[in-house]
């Protein structure tokens, strides 16, 4: 098999060179990710080709001699189309709409209709999440609740619907808080955005301040890394990086910039003082509100104590013993009301007085003042500065101090120009997309390739998050380089490339396997085919929830307000991994190393650090829970009931189609109609115990929707 | 970081296995899936066994972890000085610290005695062990870092607390392989749901199947502890087979349509083993099978040993059944800041008897032989008060032991100061401790590396040192 394919894939890692070399960052500039963009032509053009994507992709097929399969079948291509898009599968309409569709821009329309929907922003935004390690609580050692974390990814959800451009994207998390703003709401969403660089892990307890400084400053270098740049930064934290051209004083010129930046502050959390992610108050008075709130938890010990003394000042008030009354009072001015001092008064008017105090004492305690409506925030650090290097990478070992700026490999000398007294986050988010003088130019590759990987599912490159020397070469290096420019050329519109990679051949093709063909590339690498795709965590609970009728596509706001502090207490905690909403999955609780069972058996991605690619595994945990999970079994009762629900002339028979029709998206076959109705008849007659009998067909119809829910035809997308 | 050891992309083989843990679409998921290229040339299959670099004397570890810290001056480290001290504030300078004093030094009200023929130190409160002291290899000079709970385990579990790397069973799955047809590699008894939870027991990068497998947590009794979905909840699951028939009849011909699509052989291979799973794993989980005399010698009955009883005499039961890393974990409750004297008594009275009864079981099945127990906490206890009665976190020097496959019976091994504050002789770092684990099971510290964005990762960074002394 290599033969043939080498001469037209280069998959092989070239020779590697000396380390010494490659972390010179200039002489690094000839790697192909870091090369200007290419300007070639496809060398092959036909009337196969309905675009450039598909004369790139022609060439490389007609390179290895083969060429491209048959176009999928409509029924396949709309629940393609509407699952990569949406992350749902059409319903029986939209199936008999596209299908009697006989207009020459019929997918065309289809195509603009689901990336016009909200359900294209859930299903993309998600892609998103999975690169900014989103959680809803803390993960390593004190899993907090981030209680607030949700609106950051509500914003991804509906930056990725109104097309943000990515460059406006990238900037707002990197920077969104020291943005320009012409209302309060719109201070508040970049903002929210910038929550981006807050949400990472951290270890929280039983750390040195500048030690926690680092590895705060470490973790986000790394996911800006990976997300944006596909590059392994963290390798020159503590040498020069020894594959790619990364300078350990470009690592630290980086650093200085978010460690200029501060996403830790001092809050009052569970009876102490501690290290807690940064958190603002939104809208016209967040900053009060956030305050009175900060303010009442801060002083709950000190209010219990002096509610604790203005008791027992009471006692001696009630017991009359003046001196020693005298000498309490003296020592604990706030524990005593004004009228329980006065010797004048009566001693029934000064307990009254001191009783007074305590219900005001009492009513103070037990009303805390609600959550201000806040988000996590970043803000620039006091005194922002540049960082020391710390030799191997130890942070009580600093070096050299290194001006703040950027990788010289993706652009040599540019000065950042960092304004005194600013962290310099503003320019990195601009130096970031800078085609012209930044890392535009990478930054465009990588991110044409998530969007490749996530529609025809293997990205041109396969190494999504490493585009260094260690990654793979691209399979198609003219093709990632033309959609590269396509995506800057359209101002960034991330909409836009979806749409053209959606609207070729080469999406459209049928994922029918070929001998020949596989014989020369078995793993499809060359795209003379569709590859065959497993539907994702949440896109495998959407579909059941949406053919059985019980998916409600409200967007959602918090789904974990009923947490406490700490996300996974330890002690007994029945709300845990909780996924009992009628929602879609992007919405549900993402809990750091508490994630819900179907998340675990399925691949989410692990958000302690940036995905790019979820694993592909097949394992016994899956089975088991398409075999018995509740949610599984109570959507295939729901599915059944919806198909009994209706009255049909054409009975048992007319009920399968619908079964077929609601959960497969198609019609079965004669053969594949009767052997359903045979088990169907089977299970309702003899096979359940007695007192089920009422029930009989009901369950007989409710495992055959089970059935189909564990059919490989509905877990996989053609 | 080990950063300079990398080996070419593998090629990708056509083959399919078939484990309870994963399946032939695992092959390919490391290749394509992300940038995980696994280093050496085995690792397209997840489950080829490693050749291994060293002669193995272990084929497997079970790992007793005492969640929340034992106490070693209280178990297996005597300080005659603590007593005589008692009271008397501890000084820096008496420790090699910089601090100018420490706080007021704790004695221990429990009476030591050697055991054995070696002669090993053991606390009077573990009676039941004690008969075993020949089979222990003491190490009192074990140090880490990380004085808070969350910290030590995931250093303990991980090596590595900042950033999320494989757990040490997610390693020794990796590098043994699976076993057995039925079970994972890797099973963790009781785990702690806090302090990292999964994390402690989690695959990080290296593929999923090597993940721990989950019985019960901490907090509840194994014996009320359930795999998820291991049941039908349904009454009509009588019909279950029948309903798989229909599924995999269906599944096979799409199969077919695809032309032997990978996918989906493994969707059907996962089935059928999810299938058997439901009726394998309770035959195994219970305990029911046991002979009465084999549960006593566990405690199995007996409180307070019951439910740690049941969790070693799983642990055993996994252990012949091919399982290579095995962890049983006590609840939260070795954390005594207060009255260190009563929640000592307490808490090893609930697992003398099950440890002495495993390793006795093991002993006379065979079993101890190729088996490396392992017993400890994410760290030890402070010989100073805290509270009056307590003692506090102490990653500085504490005790863990060994017994079993490759490793010397009847060894104490390396020491603290005079107040079991600092190491003092053959100071054993939790690295080493995870290489010299390694190593006993035919495994190179430095060789077990995994690919992963770019570069090499092991489980011991750049340090660990084996331990080569304790080796038999």
């Amino acid at each position: 098999m290599e033969i043939p394919l080498a001469l037209a894939l280069i998959l092989a890692v070239g020779p590697v060179a000396e380390a010494g070399d490659l972390a010179d960052a200039a002489g690094g500039r000839d790697h192909w990710a870091f090369r200007p963009l290419a300007h070639t032509r496809p060398a092959t053009s036909s009337d196969w080709s309905r675009s450039p994507i598909d004369d790139f992709v022609l060439t490389g097929l007609e390179a290895a001699g083969l060429k491209p399969g048959a176009d999928a079948d409509p029924l396949d291509l709309i629940r393609r189309l509407y699952l990569q898009l949406t992350g749902l599968p059409p319903d029986p309409a939209a199936v008999q709409a596209f299908v009697e569709d006989k207009g020459a821009d019929a997918v065309e329309r289809l195509v603009d209709h689901l990336l016009n929907s909200p359900q294209f922003g859930e299903r993309w935004g998600r892609h998103w999440l999975d690169l900014a390690r989103y959680a809803d609580s803390n993960g390593l050692d004190e899993n907090f609740l981030f209680r607030e974390a949700w609106r950051y990814r509500n914003w991804v959800i509906d930056s990725v619907n109104a097309d943000l451009s990515y460059d406006r994207l990238v900037l707002e998390q990197i920077a969104g808080d020291l943005l320009p703003f012409s209302s309060i709401e719109e201070r508040d969403r970049k903002r929210i955005a910038a929550g981006f660089l807050v949400i990472g892990p951290k270890v929280l307890l039983g750390n040195d301040v500048e030690r926690q400084r680092m590895e705060v400053a470490d973790e986000q270098l790394d996911t800006i890394g990976r997300a944006f740049l596909g590059l392994t930064l963290g390798c020159a934290r503590c040498h020069d990086h020894k594959f790619d051209p990364i300078p350990t004083a470009d690592y630290y010129a980086m650093a200085g910039i978010l460690t200029s930046t501060q996403v830790m502050e001092q809050r009052y959390m569970l009876g102490e003082q501690r290290v807690m992610e940064r958190l603002a108050g939104l809208g016209e008075d967040g900053d009060v509100l956030d305050g009175i709130y900060e303010e009442y938890w801060r002083g709950l010990p000190k209010m219990k104590k002096t509610r604790e003394q203005a008791g027992s000042l009471l006692e001696l008030l009630k017991n009359g013993e003046a001196t020693a009354l005298e000498e309490f009072v003296a020592n604990h001015p706030g524990a005593a009301s004004a009228g329980a001092g006065d010797q004048a008064e009566p001693i029934e008017k000064r307990i009254e007085a001191q009783n007074g105090l305590i219900a005001e004492l009492d009513a103070a305690i037990s009303n805390p003042p609600p959550i201000p409506p806040r988000a996590m925030i970043p803000a620039d650090a006091d005194a922002p500065g540049d960082e020391s290097i710390r030799r191997a990478g130890q942070f009580d070992r600093p070096g050299d101090k290194v001006a703040r700026g950027f990788l010289g490999v993706v652009a040599a000398g540019v000065k950042p120009g960092i304004p005194e007294g600013s962290s310099g986050r503003m320019e990195l988010g601009r130096w970031l997309t800078d085609v012209e003088a930044g890392a535009g130019r990478l930054t465009a590759r990588v991110l044409a390739n998530r969007i490749w990987l996530h529609l025809i599912g293997e990205g041109i490159v396969r190494t999504t998050d490493n585009f260094g020397r260690t990654g793979e070469e691209p399979s198609h290096p003219e093709l990632l380089d033309y959609l590269a420019r396509e995506l800057i050329d359209s101002g960034w519109s991330v909409k836009s490339l979806v749409r053209k990679i959606a609207l070729s051949r080469t999406f459209g093709l049928s994922s029918e396997s070929d001998a020949e063909a596989y014989a020369t590339d078995p793993d499809n690498r060359l795209l003379w085919r569709a590859n065959r795709r497993r539907l994702e965590a949440e896109a495998l609970r959407d579909a059941m929830l949406l053919s059985a009728g019980e998916l409600d596509l409200t967007r959602m706001q918090s789904t974990v307000w009923y947490l406490g502090d700490q996300a996974t207490a330890v002690g007994k905690n029945e709300v845990r991994r909780r996924t009992g909403f009628s929602c879609r999955s992007v919405y549900l609780p993402v809990i750091r190393n508490d994630l819900p069972e179907l998340f675990d058996a399925f691949n989410f991605a692990d958000p302690h650090a940036t995905t790019g690619s979820r694993p592909r595994t097949n394992v016994a945990t899956q089975g088991l829970f398409l075999l018995n999970d509740k949610m599984v079994i109570e959507a295939a009762e729901a599915a059944a009931r919806r198909v009994l629900k209706d009255e049909t002339s054409g009975g048992a028979a007319a009920r399968v189609d619908k079964m077929f029709e609601l959960i497969l998206n198609c019609k079965p076959s004669e053969d594949e109609r009767q052997r359903v109705l045979a088990f169907i008849q089977d299970a309702a007659g003899k096979n359940l115990p007695k007192q089920d009998e009422p029930d009989a067909e009901f369950r007989a119809w409710s495992m055959a929707c089970h059935a189909m829910f564990s059919l490989s035809r509905f877990q996989y997308v053609e | 970081m080990s950063c300079c050891h990398f080996a070419k992309a593998p090629n990708r083989r056509d083959m399919l296995r078939v484990s309870a843990c994963g399946f032939g679409h695992v092959v390919l998921s490391a290749l394509a899936g992300r940038d995980a290229f696994a280093a050496r040339d085995l690792a397209a299959d997840p489950w080829n066994v490693r050749v291994p670099h060293i002669a193995p004397r272990a084929k497997r570890v079970i790992f007793l972890f005492m969640w929340g810290g034992p106490s070693h001056v209280d178990l297996f480290d005597p300080k005659r000085l603590l007593n005589e001290k008692a009271g008397k504030p501890l000084r820096g300078k008496d420790v090699g610290s910089d601090r100018d004093r420490l706080g007021e030094v704790l004695g221990s009200p429990f009476a030591f005695a050697q055991h054995g023929q070696s002669g090993v130190w053991i606390s009077e409160l573990f009676p039941h062990l004690a008969q075993h002291a020949d089979k222990l290899c003491v190490i009192r000079s074990v140090h880490t870092e990380g004085s808070a709970h969350g910290e030590a385990l995931l250093r303990l579990h991980t090596g590595q607390a900042n950033l999320v790397r494989p757990s040490i069973g997610a390693w020794v799955s990796y590098g043994l392989g699976c076993e057995s047809e039925n079970l994972p590699a890797f099973i963790t008894i009781s785990p702690p749901r806090g302090h990292g939870g999964v994390q402690n027991y989690g695959a990080a990068f290296l593929p999923a199947i090597h993940q721990g497998m989950a019985i019960g947590s901490a907090e509840i009794p194994v014996a009320q502890a359930v795999v998820p979905n291991l049941t039908h909840p349904r009454p009509e699951s009588g019909s279950q087979r029948r309903q798989l028939d229909l599924v995999q009849a269906f599944n096979r011909d799409h199969l077919s349509e695809s032309g032997g699509d990978q996918g989906i052989e493994g969707l059907i291979e996962s089935y059928e083993l999810a299938f058997r799973m439901q009726s394998t794993l309770p035959q195994i989980i219970s305990l029911d099978d046991e002979p009465s005399e084999i549960r006593e010698l566990y405690g199995v009955g007996t409180e307070p040993a019951d439910n740690f009883g049941r969790q070693c005499l799983l642990a055993r039961k996994f252990a012949e059944r091919g399982v290579r890393y095995i962890q049983v974990s006590t609840d939260y409750t070795w954390d005594h800041h207060n009255k260190v004297q009563e929640g000592h008594i307490a808490e090893s009275a609930k697992v003398d008897r099950p440890i002495a009864g495993l390793l006795e079981d093991l002993s006379r099945r065979g079993l101890l032989e190729d088996t490396l127990v392992l017993w400890g906490g994410e760290f030890g206890r402070t010989p100073m008060a805290e509270n009056g009665d307590g003692r506090g976190h102490h990653p500085q020097a504490f005790t863990m032991w060994m017994a079993g496959g490759g490793i010397r019976g009847g060894l104490t091994f390396g020491s603290t100061d005079d107040f079991g504050y600092r190491p003092v002789e053959n100071p054993v770092h939790m690295h080493d401790l995870h290489a010299t684990l390694l190593h006993v099971l035919g495994m190179d510290h430095e060789r077990l590396v995994y690919r992963h964005a770019g570069r090499d990762f092991r489980l011991t960074d750049v340090y660990g040192k084996v331990v080569r002394e304790i080796l038999a």
